[in-house]
């Protein structure tokens, strides 16, 4: 099988608001930085991916062919992904197989989210009606807060075991010249500030943000001839679980766990901890960074709220996860899960400037969505 | 499972199925429809759901009503614990993923899956959704107005009257009766020219009409394939392209679709475009004439008659997309379709497929495939 690699990245500076650029503009940005990035142009592009969250999040209907004209896309093949909160992954991953099959030698993906323009609680509560039958005003948090509370229950982690999480994050957030949440916290403040869905607190949750993100996605052949150092792909999957919540493990997320599997078995790692440098990983809310470290092998089953005290996962541990940032220091959720996989690749060319994790050459890029039962893993080197 | 070679895999058709298309299925929710498709493409096949690496789906938030609208409908789609993605977007294009997935050697088995249910939509404000961002206000341009404006130039520049529009539309209506695909009568070219009018010279029924229903595809790498099916379809060329979204600036013809044909026809090999079978998709009679044109299996102005002609090669012969628009579905349902008349030997052993999206036929997706 072909490998394929990341030629070119680029992102936008994730804001609140971003009032000066429409939907187009925004992504237009992270697309021409991308190209940038690979030395190349629109002419050299053969296929675009656009991916963005749930189209009632910004409520345009069918984006991509309005996005099109401002892509510079016109007369491409041009089709949109749509996978929930993991919706960029996603996209990057329709990209891979657009370049391993053969249909393209170097595909745009591009993955955005505009939030500040649409009603995104709302949209979300709307998912919930094949359980209800009914509107269900929810949105993503309560939900969120009962696989916390399982794990609380289960394991006697605590809250704190998350705070810890909320302070590494946006600590190294401010080392993130991408990232837009500049905030000081103590693991004190995470467990004062007020909560949400219990045990979910307002330091919890990430940010709500305009921001875009793209990659270019070639042969390897090609990659070989980049301006930019390449990142290869070793393994990249995402999986789901079925609606029928009564069957889902609260405790451990089985879609990641199965991902993870499928990956590393490509990828040749048989000892994540030890084997990989560097995570960059895709938290909705703090907890999940948590649930993840489980899923992803980087500790036993239960063991993540000692893995997290340890200091294993800070961006000068044994595993360090998420030094960017994570989700916590920028959310423009369709894009999310797009930006995982630039940071790792950034980390693995040696490209991540003040976060960057030395020497590392193995990095993996998890992403999420849906309710909680979308789930992938990348894994990408420096060769 | 994984593939060595560096060669990309032949990718077969194994199977497909289809529900009945009705223009409401009241009794029976997504999950029914889907689940009934998947299972009964399953059981063709002689393949089970374990034995599928992955689900590639189609369909759409806004029509359904609901955000990540595939979440709701994973069980019914088999794809528990399996790799899954939503490709919003015409189901064709759910199936280029899918074939590329394959060719790739990461999978074997691929289970490609479309449905509608624009009956608990308004289907006219789905399309005008589309056209929002482009005028960035309601202006009420649909999927109506924007064949009629194509309708208009295609007649002019032709001299043609409506009354070609009435006999296209006729003529698939029938030839979709004559399939056994219909769940009503077909009308006749008085009545079409009766019907009230949707956006001049188009009248009503001539525009294409939205149906309720799923459809699921398996595909699977050469090997699984030939022990699957007695007979594989290959895909063997594919090719997509978007025009602009700026409906105006767009050069008549549709210019994408005829580039969407070229690269999936050079892909496949072909000289020119002989395929015998030609399932198409269009929103209305007008776009299925300019569609052939484009596709290359007509001259300019000549559609009608190609289409009329049943003798060299056969084009919808299940009717097509104007007795039944399954709006996310429909190019998927092509597909299906020629590939099942593949495989009862019809034509001369290779189909030409298209798919389309967006207003006014903005975006193409062709494939070649080949017994």
């Amino acid at each position: 099988m072909n490998h394929v690699a990341i030629a070119g990245v680029g992102q936008t500076h994730h804001q609140r608001r971003r009032s000066d650029v429409n939907v187009p503009g925004l992504a237009r940005e992270a697309a021409q930085r991308a190209l940038d990035d690979a030395g190349l142009t629109m002419e050299d592009i053969d296929s675009v991916i656009v991916a963005s969250g749930p189209v009632l999040f910004a409520a345009v209907n069918e984006p991509e062919k309005w996005l099109v004209d401002a892509l510079g896309a016109r007369g491409k093949p041009v089709v949109r992904i749509t996978s929930g909160g993991g919706t960029g992954f996603a996209g990057a991953l329709a990209g891979y197989y657009q370049v391993a099959g053969g249909f393209a030698d170097r595909v745009l993906v591009v993955a955005y989210d505009k939030l500040s323009e649409g009603a995104l609680q709302y949209s979300i509560s709307s998912l919930y009606d094949p359980f209800w039958g009914r509107d269900f005003a929810v949105g993503i948090m309560g939900f969120s807060a009962a696989y916390w509370r399982a794990r609380m229950d289960a394991l006697g982690h605590t809250e704190e075991a998350a705070a810890r999480v909320v302070v590494k994050n946006l600590a190294n957030a401010r080392r993130n010249p991408y990232a837009h949440v500049r905030k000081d916290v103590t693991i004190e403040d995470v467990l004062k500030s007020p909560p949400l869905a219990w045990p979910i607190k307002l330091l919890d949750v990430p940010p709500i943000s305009d921001g875009a993100a793209a990659v270019v996605l070639t042969t390897e052949k090609l990659a070989a001839k980049s301006k930019a150092p390449p990142a290869i792909i070793r393994g990249m999957a995402y999986c789901a679980e079925a609606d029928n919540a009564p069957m889902r493990s609260m405790l451990m997320s089985e879609p990641l766990a199965h991902a993870a599997r499928t990956v590393y078995r490509a990828a040749g790692i048989t000892s994540p901890r030890r084997q990989l440098d560097v995570f960059e990983v895709q938290e909705p809310y703090s907890c999940f960074e948590l649930s993840y470290y489980e899923s992803l092998g980087l500790c036993a089953p239960g063991g993540a709220a000692e893995l997290i005290a340890s200091g294993a996962t800070q961006i000068d541990g044994d595993i360090p996860v998420n030094p960017s940032g994570g989700c916590l220091g920028a959310n423009p959720i369709g894009a999310s899960g797009l930006i995982r996989l630039i940071e790792a690749a950034l980390q693995v060319t040696g490209r991540a400037g003040d976060h960057q994790v030395p020497g590392a050459r193995l990095a993996g890029a998890q992403t999420g969505g849906g309710w909680a039962n979308l789930r992938g893993l990348a894994v990408v080197s420096s060769d | 499972m994984t593939d060595t070679s560096d060669q990309p895999r032949r990718v077969g058709v194994v199977s497909s199925a289809q529900t009945p298309w009705r223009q409401a299925w009241s009794g029976a929710q997504h999950i029914d429809l889907i689940s009934s498709a998947v299972h009964r493409a399953l059981e063709g096949s002689g393949l089970r759901i374990e034995d599928v690496d992955f689900v590639i789906d189609s369909g759409s938030d806004v029509l359904d009503g609901r955000s990540i609208s595939n979440c709701g409908f994973l069980g019914a789609m088999g794809a528990h614990h399996k790799e899954e993605s939503r490709v919003e977007d015409d189901g064709l294009w759910a199936a280029l993923y899918g074939v590329n997935k394959i060719a790739s050697g990461a999978a074997d088995v691929g289970l490609i899956i479309a449905y509608a249910k624009p009956s608990e939509a308004e289907i006219d404000l789905f399309h005008s959704t589309i056209a929002d961002p482009f005028c960035q206000r309601p202006v009420g341009l649909d999927e109506a107005t924007a064949n009629g404006l194509i309708a208009q130039q295609y007649l002019q520049r032709h001299r043609l009257g409506e009354e070609v529009l009435a006999r296209i539309t006729a003529q698939a209506w029938s030839r979709a009766a004559a399939a056994g695909k219909l769940d009503g009568k077909a009308p006749g070219v008085d009545e079409i020219l009766a019907s009230p009018m949707a956006a001049s010279p188009l009248r009503q029924a001539m525009m294409a009409r939205p149906v309720d229903g799923a459809v699921a595809i398996v595909l699977a790498g050469e090997s699984v394939a030939r022990r699957a099916s007695r007979c594989p379809v290959w895909v063997t060329g594919m090719g997509a392209s978007m025009d602009s979204g700026n409906f105006a600036r767009r050069e008549p013809g549709l210019p994408a679709c005829t580039a969407a044909a070229r690269r999936a026809l050079d892909r496949a090999g072909a000289r020119g475009n002989a395929a015998g079978i030609v399932e198409m998709s269009a929103t209305s009679a007008a776009t299925e004439l300019l569609t052939l044109e484009a596709l290359g299996v007509a001259e300019a102005g000549a559609a009608a008659d190609a289409y009329l002609d049943t003798g060299v090669r056969r084009i919808n012969p299940s009717g097509g997309a104007l007795p039944a628009y399954p709006v996310f579905a429909t190019g998927l349902v092509r597909l299906a379709e020629a590939s099942d008349r593949l495989v009862a030997g019809e034509g001369n052993g290779q189909a030409l497929v298209h798919a389309t999206s967006g207003l006014g036929a903005q975006s193409h997706c062709v494939f070649v495939i080949e017994s």
